[in-house]
C-alpha cells in the first residue's frame, strides 16, 4: 500500500463511521461532541469550547424509523437526519446546534427534539437575506448566542485565544485542502472520490488530526504523476448539505472524464473560505459567514450582488472545465430553484450540462453511466468539430 | 375514475359574495397599468396594508397561483416554468408563478420589441401566453416578507433574476420560532419579544424603501386606518369561527378556506369588514335556525396542511358526502390577522410583525402541538386529517409527529392523504378514499366502545 493510500485509509475509516470515530475521541479525550448542520455553521466554535465538531451526515443505511417522521418526498439528507436520530445512530452527539435555513433542513431537525428530548438542539437562524443593512448585526449577534449557549451546555467560557487556536486550526485544514484543489487543476491526478473523501474526513474528525494527516498528503499528491491533459474536463456543481456516493463519483471518471474542480457542498464550497482574524473573533465568524457567500454563493442564501451562475463561470474559466455536471440532491428545493438560472447561462456559453438527481436509496450506476458516455461523446465530438486556432 | 358527487354542503351563502370581491380585485389588477399605477409584486405575509397606504397596487404571488389552480388556469403557466427548468418536485406555488413571470417577462419583451419580433416557439400556445401573462401587470418593485419557508423567501429572488435584476427587492426576513428556552411558547418568551421588535424595525425599513420607491412621503395615518379595518374584519372572523363549535356546525372548514382571499389581501375598507359581519350573521342566524354546515354531520374532522385548490370543491362534496363536517384546519385558524388583540390601531407596526411571524410554518411542532390540541378539544374533534401536500414540504415537515400527537395523547384518529398545493396530478382519489373510510370506522368502533 502507498503512502497516499494509507493515509487515505486512515480517513476514510472515519468516514465509514463518523460514530465510531466519535466515540473513540470522546473515551479517549473524555470531552463531548456536538452536531454541527450544514451548510453554514462555524465548527471553530464548538471546536474553542473543547469539543468535537462533526458536520452531521447522512448515513448509507436504509431509511427505517425515519419513515414515520417525515414524508419520502423530503430529500433525502433530511430523512437519513431523521432516521439516524430514531434509531439510535446519533447517540454519541452531546448536543445539535444549527443555524441555517434551508425549511426541509429545519423539519429534520424538529425530529429529534422529538426522538432525542434529553438531547439539547439550539437552533438561531442566520440572516439569509445578504444584503440587509442590518444582517452584518443579526449575524454577529447569533454568532455571540451560539457562543453562549456552548457555554452553558459544556460549562466552559470560550475564550479570544481558544477562538483564535482554533480558527488558525481550521484556516490551515482549509488551505491545505484548497492546495490539493489547485494541484488536481493543473493536472495532478486526484480522482473525485479521493477529493471528496478528504473533504468529508475533515467535517468528522479533529482538525488537529486532520491537519497531521493532510499536510504530509498534500507533499504526496504534490509529487504525484501530472496526467497528460485530458480532453474531458468536468466541474461537477451543487450536492447541497452532503456527499455523493462516492462510487457515482469514480463511475463518472471511468467514462472517459475528468472532474477537475467542483462546488459541491462536500468539496469547494466546505473550504472556499478562510476567517480573517482581526478585531473580535466572534465578529470575524461573522464575516466568515458573509465572504463564504461572496466566494461561492449559495441558493439557500439570498443575495442580488453575486450570483452561483457568475461564480460557476469564473470557476470553469480557472479549471479550463469543458463540461459541467449538475449533481442534484432529489427534492432539493433551494437547488430546484436556482437551477434554471445555471442551466441559462451555461447554454449562453456554449457550455455542456447534464443533470443527474440523486437519491438516498438506489444509485442506478448502470444507467448514469450510459448518460455520462453520451455526455462526454457529445464534448468530445463539439470539442473535435471546434477548429483548433493556428 | 372519479365520480360526480351530489353535495351535502351547505356553504356560507355570503362567500359567494366574497368570490365576487376577489375576481372584482384580479380584475382591477390586471388593469393597473393603465390606470397608471406603481405595482408590487410580494409573497409571504400580508403586507398589504402597507402597500395600501402608499397607494400602490398588490399582487400577491401565491394567492395568483391559488387562483389560478382554483379556476383550472395552471396548466400554461407551469408548462412555461417546466420549459424554463424548474422540476415538477419544486413547491407548485412557486412554479406556477414563477412560470407566469416568464410569461409576463416574454410579453413585456415582445411589447418592446415591437409587433415583429418574434414569438416564442415553445410549448405554451400563444393563446394561452396571452392569456395570462398579459394579465399580470409586470412589477415595479418586489416585497418578500416570507415566514417559516426558505422557498418562500428564494422564490421572489429567483423571480427577480428571472427579470434580468433590473425590478428592485426589498426582503423582511422573519425567523423561525423555533420555541426552545423554559420561558417559551405561544405569544410568549424572550424569543417571541425578541424577533417581534426585529421584524418591527424591519418593517420601518421597509417604509424606507417604499418612500424611495414611489418618491412619496409614507402616510402613516392612513396606515392606521387601514389596519383598523383589518382588525375590526379579524374580530368578526374570530367570532364567527368560534361560533362554529356548535354541534352540528353552523360553518366548515370549505367557508373558511373560501374566506382566505378575502383577509389575507383585498383592501382593507369598510367593505371587507362588511363581509366578515355578514359572515358572522349568517352563522349566527343559522344557529338560532338550526341550518347545518353540511347535511348529517355525524364526524367532526380538522384539516391539518396546505389547500389543495386543484380539488377545493371536490373535497368539500366528498367529505360531506360521509357525513363529515371539515371544522377548523391549521391553515385557516391559526394564519391571517388571527390574534387581532395584538393590533394596537394606534401603532400598528408591531402588531403587524408579530402576525408575520404567526405563520403556521413558522413554529417549532412543540408550538404547532399546543395549537392542534388546542383547537381539537375547543372545536370537538374526532380525527384529524393531514393533506400531504407533495411540494409544500413547510407545511408536511411536523405532519407525521402531529399525527402521533394526536393519537397518543388527544386519542383521536388520524388519515393521510396525497395532493399538492396547486398540482393536480399528485393527488390520489382512491388512496383517500380508502383511508376515510379506514378512519370514520375506526372512529365508529370507538364509539361503541367508549358509549360515545
Ligand atoms: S438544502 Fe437541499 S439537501 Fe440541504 S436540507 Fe435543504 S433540501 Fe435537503
Ligand atoms: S413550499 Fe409551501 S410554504 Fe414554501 S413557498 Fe411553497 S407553498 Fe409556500
Amino acid at each position: 500500500m502507498s503512502d497516499i493510500d494509507s493515509a487515505l485509509k486512515v480517513l476514510a475509516d472515519a468516514v465509514a463511521s463518523p460514530r465510531e470515530y466519535a466515540l473513540a475521541w470522546k473515551q479517549r479525550t473524555g470531552r463531548k461532541v456536538v452536531g454541527a448542520f450544514p451548510m453554514n455553521f462555524p465548527g471553530e466554535i464548538i471546536h474553542a469550547a473543547g469539543a468535537l465538531s462533526v458536520v452531521v451526515q447522512d448515513s448509507r443505511a436504509p431509511i427505517t424509523d425515519g419513515r414515520s417522521l417525515l414524508p419520502e418526498f423530503h430529500c433525502g439528507y433530511t430523512r437519513s437526519v431523521a432516521d439516524q436520530a430514531a434509531t439510535g445512530n446519533f447517540d454519541y452527539f452531546d448536543a445539535f446546534l444549527c443555524a441555517d435555513h434551508c425549511i426541509q433542513l429545519l423539519g429534520a431537525v424538529d425530529t429529534i427534539r422529538f426522538v432525542m428530548p434529553r438531547t439539547p438542539v439550539h437552533f438561531v437562524q442566520f440572516i439569509s437575506s445578504m444584503n440587509d443593512a442590518w444582517g452584518q448585526q443579526q449575524i454577529n449577534e447569533t454568532m455571540q448566542s451560539f457562543a453562549d449557549e456552548l457555554e452553558q451546555l459544556l460549562g466552559v467560557q470560550i475564550t479570544q485565544e481558544a477562538l483564535a487556536e482554533s480558527i488558525g486550526l481550521f484556516n490551515r485544514n482549509r488551505q491545505l485542502l484548497r492546495r490539493l484543489y489547485d494541484l488536481r487543476r493543473t493536472g495532478v491526478n486526484i480522482t473525485a472520490a479521493q477529493m471528496q473523501l478528504m473533504v468529508q474526513s475533515s467535517m468528522v474528525m479533529d482538525k488537529r488530526e486532520h491537519n497531521e494527516i493532510l499536510a504530509p498528503l498534500v507533499d504526496l499528491f504534490a509529487d504525484w504523476t501530472i496526467n497528460p491533459p485530458q480532453p474531458v474536463r468536468l466541474h461537477l456543481s451543487g450536492h447541497l448539505c452532503h456527499a455523493p456516493r462516492a462510487e457515482l463519483l469514480t463511475a463518472i471518471e471511468e467514462c472517459g472524464a475528468t472532474v477537475v474542480d467542483d462546488d459541491l457542498f462536500t468539496g469547494y464550497r466546505y473550504i472556499s473560505t478562510d476567517v480573517v482574524t482581526d478585531g473580535d473573533l466572534i465578529e470575524a465568524l461573522g464575516r466568515w459567514y458573509v465572504d463564504r457567500n461572496d466566494n461561492v454563493p449559495c441558493p439557500t442564501r439570498v443575495q442580488h450582488n453575486v450570483d452561483w451562475d457568475g461564480y460557476l463561470m469564473q470557476s470553469i474559466d480557472k479549471s479550463q472545465a469543458t463540461g459541467v455536471i449538475v449533481l442534484m440532491v432529489k427534492f432539493c428545493e433551494p437547488h430546484m430553484l436556482y437551477y434554471p438560472e445555471l442551466r441559462k447561462t451555461l447554454e449562453e456559453h456554449g457550455i455542456p450540462l447534464l443533470l443527474i438527481e440523486t437519491e438516498h436509496e438506489g444509485l442506478p450506476l448502470e444507467s448514469i453511466r450510459t448518460r455520462v458516455e453520451t455526455f462526454v461523446e457529445q464534448i468530445r465530438r463539439r470539442q473535435s468539430s471546434v477548429p483548433v486556432p493556428a | 375514475m372519479s365520480v360526480e358527487l351530489a353535495s351535502k354542503v351547505n356553504r356560507l351563502n355570503v362567500t359567494k359574495d366574497g368570490g365576487r370581491m376577489v375576481s372584482d380585485y384580479w380584475e382591477n389588477i390586471f388593469t393597473a397599468r393603465e390606470r397608471g399605477k406603481r405595482v408590487v409584486w410580494y409573497n409571504g405575509s400580508a403586507v398589504n396594508p402597507i402597500f395600501q397606504a402608499a397607494g400602490l397596487e398588490w399582487c400577491h404571488g401565491e394567492a395568483f397561483s391559488a387562483r389560478l389552480a382554483a379556476t383550472h388556469l395552471e396548466g400554461p403557466a407551469q408548462l412555461a416554468g417546466a420549459e424554463y427548468g424548474y422540476i415538477a418536485e419544486l413547491c407548485s406555488y412557486a412554479r406556477t408563478h414563477l412560470g407566469c413571470a416568464v410569461l409576463t417577462q416574454r410579453a413585456a419583451e415582445r411589447a418592446e420589441a415591437g409587433p415583429q419580433e418574434g414569438f416564442e416557439t415553445g410549448i405554451v400556445g400563444m393563446v394561452d401566453q396571452e392569456e395570462l401573462a398579459s394579465k399580470l401587470p409586470t412589477p415595479d418593485f418586489f416585497v418578500n416578507a416570507y415566514a417559516g419557508c426558505s422557498t418562500g423567501q428564494q422564490w421572489d429572488e429567483i423571480t427577480y433574476r428571472v427579470f434580468g435584476k433590473k425590478v428592485p427587492i426589498f426582503n423582511v426576513s422573519l425567523p423561525t420560532l423555533w420555541g426552545n428556552k423554559a420561558d417559551s411558547g405561544y405569544l410568549r418568551g424572550e424569543e417571541w419579544d425578541r424577533t417581534s421588535e426585529y421584524v418591527a424595525k424591519q418593517l420601518y425599513q421597509l417604509i424606507e424603501f417604499i418612500e424611495v420607491q414611489t418618491g412619496e412621503k409614507f402616510d402613516m395615518d392612513k396606515l392606521r386606518e387601514n389596519m383598523t379595518y383589518i382588525k375590526k374584519a379579524s374580530q368578526l372572523r374570530r367570532e364567527a369561527m368560534d361560533l362554529c363549535a356548535a354541534r352540528p356546525t353552523p360553518a366548515t372548514f370549505w367557508d373558511w378556506i373560501s374566506s382566505i382571499a378575502q383577509i389575507n389581501f383585498l383592501p382593507a375598507n369598510q367593505e371587507l369588514v362588511d363581509y366578515f359581519a355578514n359572515i358572522k350573521h349568517e352563522i349566527q342566524t343559522r344557529l338560532d335556525e338550526g341550518v347545518p354546515g353540511i347535511a348529517n354531520e355525524r364526524y367532526r374532522l380538522y384539516f391539518d396542511g396546505m389547500m389543495n385548490w386543484n380539488k377545493l370543491g371536490w373535497l368539500a362534496k366528498k367529505f360531506a358526502d360521509h357525513d363529515v363536517a371539515m371544522i377548523a384546519g391549521r391553515y385557516t385558524h391559526n394564519a391571517f390577522w388571527q390574534e387581532p388583540h395584538l393590533i394596537d390601531t394606534d401603532d400598528p407596526i408591531l402588531g403587524m410583525a408579530q402576525h408575520y411571524l404567526l405563520c403556521p410554518t413558522n413554529h417549532g411542532t412543540k408550538t404547532l402541538q399546543h395549537l392542534m390540541t388546542r383547537d381539537v378539544e375547543k372545536y370537538g374533534i374526532d380525527g384529524v386529517v393531514f393533506h400531504s401536500s407533495r411540494t409544500c414540504r413547510a407545511f408536511t415537515n411536523p405532519q407525521h409527529v402531529l399525527a402521533e400527537t394526536a393519537q397518543r395523547d388527544l386519542g383521536i384518529q388520524t388519515m393521510f392523504f396525497e395532493g399538492d398545493v396547486a398540482d393536480a396530478s399528485f393527488y390520489k382519489d382512491e388512496v383517500l378514499d380508502s383511508r376515510l373510510e379506514a378512519m370514520l370506522e375506526a372512529i365508529d368502533v370507538r364509539r361503541i366502545k367508549t358509549g360515545g
